[in-house]
Parts: C-alpha cells; structure tokens; sequence
C-alpha cells in the first residue's frame, strides 16, 4: 500500500515553487510504468539534469518521447510550451487556412499572446486533455506550472469561457467599429465615449490591433469554449487525482494551507498530501560541530511544521514526510531509487 | 567601489529568483542593510500572501505604507487598486470613474492586456521615488519567481510598443527607459547552490541580457551548508552534511564558470525566519560585500 499516491486517470502535482514537484513528478511517473500502466508525465521545462535524467530534450515539446519500457507499461515524457500549443490550436480551430494566417500575422498576437495572463495555464490543461483524450496513456501525471498565484490553472478553463462571452469581446465584434453598422444613438454615444478614452489613454493603434485579433479569432471561440468545459469536467473527475507537495518546516505551513483551501472551495479531489525535502535527525554520537548544531535545528525545524500541518488540516487525507536526498536524483538509476524509496515513505497520520 | 555600496546608488533594486530560493528575506536584509547605511529605503511587495512584515516582524502592510524600522517601509501592493487608482486620477468625474472601475469590461481588460498590471507596478515605484510621502531614495521590489520577474522587467517596453500614441503608452516608454537606465536600477538575483535554481539563475543572466540588455548588480547565494571539518565522527549524519556541502560548492563552482560578476554567498543559519535571521544575515552581508 502506498498511501494511495499512484491513484486515478489523471494525477496532479501542485505546490509552491521551490518544492520538488518536477522531481516528484517524475518519480512517481516511473514508479507508475513499473506497475505495469502506461504512463506519460508532462512537465514545464524542467531543469536539464532531470531532462538528462529522463532522456528527453527540446524534442518532446512537439510529441511525447519514450523513457523506458517495462513490461506492458512505459514511461514517455513531454514538456509543455505554451505558444505552440496556441499555434496549433489555432490551426485545429480555424475554419480555413486563410483564417489561421490572419491571426499568426496580427501583431498583438506576435508579440503578446504568449505573455497573455493565464495563456501559460490554460494551453497546459489544453495539452493535457488532448494527451489524455488519445487513449494511448493509462496514466498522466501533470507537473503544474510554476505560477505566483498558486491555482490560476485550475481557473483557466473558466476565464477562457468568461473572455469568449465577455462584453468587451462583444462590442469589439460590433461593425460599428468600421462605420458600416448602424446603431443606436445611446450605443454611438457610449462607443465614442470608450474610443476617445482609449485614443487619450491607451491609444488607437492598439485597441484597432486588439479589435482585429478579437475579429480573427471569432470564429474560433465556439471550439474554445466546448474545449474548455471539457478540460473543466476532466479536472473535477473522481478520476482526477491533485497531489498537493509542501515543503518543510512551519514557514512553509501557510503556503500549504492556502493549496488546500483552494482546492476544496473548488471541488477537486485530494490525494495525499506530501511534505518534501525533510531533513534527518542526527544520529545520537554525530557529535556537536557546529553542521550538526544546524542539522538539529532543520530536523526539529521540519517535524514542527509537520506537527503543525497536520494539527491544522482537518481532512483525512495521509500527510506523507519525503526525506530531503543529499543529492538530487541524476539520472535514470538514482530516479529510480529515489522513485522506490518514495513509494515506501509512510504517512505520519 | 564595491557592490553593496553601488547597490546604495541606485534608485530602483529588483530581487528576484526562482521560487522559494529566499527573494523575500533578501528583500528584507537588503533592505535593512542599506537603510542601516543612512539611505530612505520602501519594500515593495507584490505577493498577495504578505510575509515581508512577518520577516521584518512588523504590522501586515494590507496595502498602506508601513514603518518597519528607521529609515525603513514596507508596502504590499495589489495591481488593480495601482490601476484603479490611475483611472480616478486621469478621469476627474467621480461618477464616471466609478462607473469605469467597477465594470466588468474593465477587469477583463485589466486581466487580459499584457504587461499592464506589472507597468502599473513599476510605476508606483517610480512615483514613490519622485513624489511619494514619505520621501525614499530607493525602492527594493521583491519581484515575482524567474519567468514572471523577467516579464514584469520586459513590460513596460511591450506596453509602449503596443500603446504608442497615447498616454499609458507615453507612461510604459518613460518607465522602460528607466529600467534601462544602469546608473539608476539594478536587478539581484537570489538563487540556492543546488542544481535547478543556479541552472535558473544562468538562464535567466542570459534571458536578462537577450531581452533587455541588463547585467544582474548581484547575485546572492543563499542558504548554504557549512563544511564539515575531519574531527566529525563519521556516520550518516556527517555524509548527509558532506554531501549537501559538496553540491553546494559544486554548484556554485558551475555558476562561476559562467558568471564573472558579484556574487554573495550567505549561509544555512540555525535561526528562525524573522528579525533576528534578518539582522544576522545583514551583518553577514555587510562582510561579505565583494
């Protein structure tokens, strides 16, 4: 038994930065293909000794790439990149080439669609569902992108669906905009009034490139919204399993508890939740030096905020310590025994 | 002159670092350090989960400016109420602003135009230096991880490219030439001597300079392990402590190949996070100073 870490279609690792989610990531997507399923971990650029470790270089960001094979189960590796994600969204969407052209040359698209707030967060869901929808994986094991606040991923699929039926996008569709529909004289009133505040204060060229890429992408939004409530019910899924990874000591208490709060306001489901990076108490005769004056503080450190997650998270879920490595694991092998020490770790309640 | 002293030059300091390497405790040292050498220093916090006041033990800051030692301020600011409060400045009519502020069009806009809220942010810094009460001589902005601290430098400039013509586009241009302006802004970067926080913190030397022409001021490595010395009898213990020691001197052997700027190192304490490490690690800094 292990604590119920490898369960469900789909697993999750959140947390704050910092923590070791790729490398947990990556350990229990092996452990996951020894058990015989086939696996795949997708993952944000991960550091290139993990990327060495996994075998995988910038080519897995266009299709996954093998690890091992065991068995009937396998272990493939993909990184995620948002913008061409988008691109080939766009090419997926698009009614006709024509189309697809007209976005990939509009200049806000160019310089900014990558840097759109949320963009990073939703193309890794879109990524995710597709790879889960092929029906070549028992298994997907997300690695969450490194964001500062926390869960906007989770909010992706809803903002995608709320910026579609915005007002904003609305009005932006109007052909008032290029003289040729007629309107109300209230409407002409109001849009004079937001076009002279948007001359004065953010200027016309770029509300004109803005309005043009919203008029590209129209007749994309109807295969982005019923995407988008797709990749909304896999997350809520009882087969959906989020992994919460803390780190050690009571410092760290309060960013684990913000996960949890937003995770159960949401309605997803918890896994257990893994407490990485705890360092070892010193063995009895290691003496007094000052390391190990340090090494007694970070032990004593880290059982307090375990003592403390533990007496403040109401749920049932385990609460599982993971022992600091002295060294990260570097390639294949140590991931493997990194993978199988995890696996053995025992909750603390 | 050495690079503390350089760091007291300028007017604007952005720390930052890949995530949980100790941007905010650095902010807080840094700032202590250099309000301790007699200049008006604010911390700019822009993490809605305030801790910056937890570090420095003083009240939460919940958007107003508050006094966290001599010579010392902390803020933790939130970009729409920036943004909101810019429109009730360019707009006069209350009514009006208020009907602006509070629409939904608004907030999606505010959410979806890049580069927006993190300009408003750096505009406040600017503001502050130029007429902020109380009057500060340096703003030290403990800025989001890696990626989204090289996006808030890289903001301005996309926003006065893509607004050319108007006010805030006029307002980006001013503020990205200020972030390009060496004599008066500095970025540190804070990294651990581990593996994916210096492979970070290499690539982000390389994304700073490609994008925006900057050299860091400084980096600082933190938390490091001590050595072990022979006397330490052998044991589990000691190689897990030998262990951590050899990747950090490995990994910052790996950093120096490729940086050849200032670099501090600071270590693992055995102190709570708070006023006393804070003071400590001043003291250590201070030492350090290359």
């Amino acid at each position: 038994m292990s604590g119920g870490l490898l369960e469900g279609r789909l697993i999750v690792v959140v947390g704050a930065g910092g923590v070791g989610k790729t490398t947990l990531a990556a350990a229990l997507a092996l452990a996951s293909a020894k058990q015989g399923r086939r696996t795949l971990v997708m993952t944000f650029d991960p550091s290139l000794r993990l990327k060495d470790a996994l075998g995988v270089g910038a080519s897995a960001k266009d299709k996954p790439i093998r690890v091992i094979e065991d068995g009937p189960g396998f272990l493939d590796a993909a990184l995620l990149d948002a913008k061409r994600t988008f691109d080939r969204l766009i090419r997926t969407y698009a009614p006709d080439a024509a189309a697809a052209k007209r976005i990939f040359s509009n200049r806000f698209y160019r310089d900014m669609a990558g840097n759109l707030s949320g963009i990073l967060e939703y193309m890794a869901m879109e990524r995710l569902f597709e790879m889960q929808a092929s029906g070549r994986y028992d298994r997907v094991i997300l690695d969450t992108p490194p964001t500062t606040q926390a869960m906007e991923f989770l909010q992706a699929p809803d903002r995608m669906m709320n910026l579609v039926d915005s007002k904003a996008i609305r009005f932006a569709l109007d052909p008032w905009w290029d003289g040729k529909g007629k309107k109300s004289l209230a409407f002409r009133v109001v849009a004079k009034g937001a076009l002279e505040l948007s001359d004065r204060i953010i200027g016309r060229q770029f509300v004109l490139d803005v309005v043009e890429f919203i008029r590209a992408f129209a007749p994309l939004f109807e295969g982005f919204r019923s995407r988008a409530l797709e990749v909304r019910n896999l997350l809520l899924s009882s087969d959906t399993q989020f992994l919460l990874v803390a780190g050690p000591g009571a410092d760290r208490v309060p960013d684990a508890m913000f996960f949890l709060r937003k995770l159960a306001e949401t309605g997803h489901h918890l896994g257990p939740i893994l407490v990485n990076q705890v360092h070892p108490t010193p063995d009895p005769n290691a003496g007094k030096s000052p390391g190990m004056t340090l090494l007694h503080f970070l032990a004593e450190r880290d059982q307090r905020g375990l003592k403390l997650l533990s007496s403040l998270f109401p749920g049932a879920q385990a609460i599982i310590p993971v022992a600091l490595e002295p060294l990260p694991p570097a390639d294949l092998k140590s991931l493997g025994q990194f993978s199988e020490r995890l696996m053995k770790s025992k909750p603390i309640k | 002159m050495s690079a503390l002293a350089r760091l007291a030059e300028w007017q604007l300091l952005v720390v930052t670092g890949k995530g949980g390497v100790g941007k905010t405790t650095l902010t807080a040292v840094l700032g202590r350090l250099l309000a301790g050498r007699g200049k008006r220093v604010l911390l700019l916090e822009v993490d809605p989960r305030e801790s910056l006041h937890q570090v420095l033990g003083t009240d939460p800051s919940g958007g107003e400016i508050v006094q966290a030692g001599p010579r010392l301020f902390i803020q933790n600011l939130q970009p729409g109420a920036v943004i909101e409060e810019m429109v009730r400045d360019k707009v006069s009519i209350a009514y009006l602003a208020r009907k602006i502020t509070e629409s939904t069009a608004f907030h999606q806009f505010i959410e979806g135009a890049p580069g927006l809220k993190e300009t408003a942010l750096l505009g406040h810094a600017y503001r502050m230096l130029h007429s902020g009460r109380p009057k500060v001589d340096l703003v030290i902005l403990d800025a989001p991880a890696t990626g989204h601290g090289a996006t808030m430098l890289a903001a301005p400039g996309l926003l006065a490219k893509a607004a050319e013509g108007g006010q805030l586009g006029a307002l980006a241009a001013d503020l990205a030439a200020f972030l390009a302006d060496p004599s008066r802004c500095g970025v540190v970067l804070a990294t651990l001597a581990e593996e994916m926080p210096v492979q970070e913190t290499l690539e982000l030397i390389d994304l700073l300079q490609a994008r925006l022409g900057i050299r860091p001021a400084l980096i600082v490595a933190n938390g490091l392990y001590p050595s072990v010395d022979e006397a330490t009898p052998p044991g589990r213990s000691t190689d897990f402590l030998r262990a951590r020691h050899q990747l950090n001197e490995s990994e910052l052997a790996r950093l120096m190949e490729a940086w050849d700027g200032p670099l501090c190192h600071l270590p693992l304490l055995p102190l709570e996070r708070g006023p006393t490490l804070v003071a400590e690690l001043a003291r250590l800094l201070s030492e350090a100073d290359p």
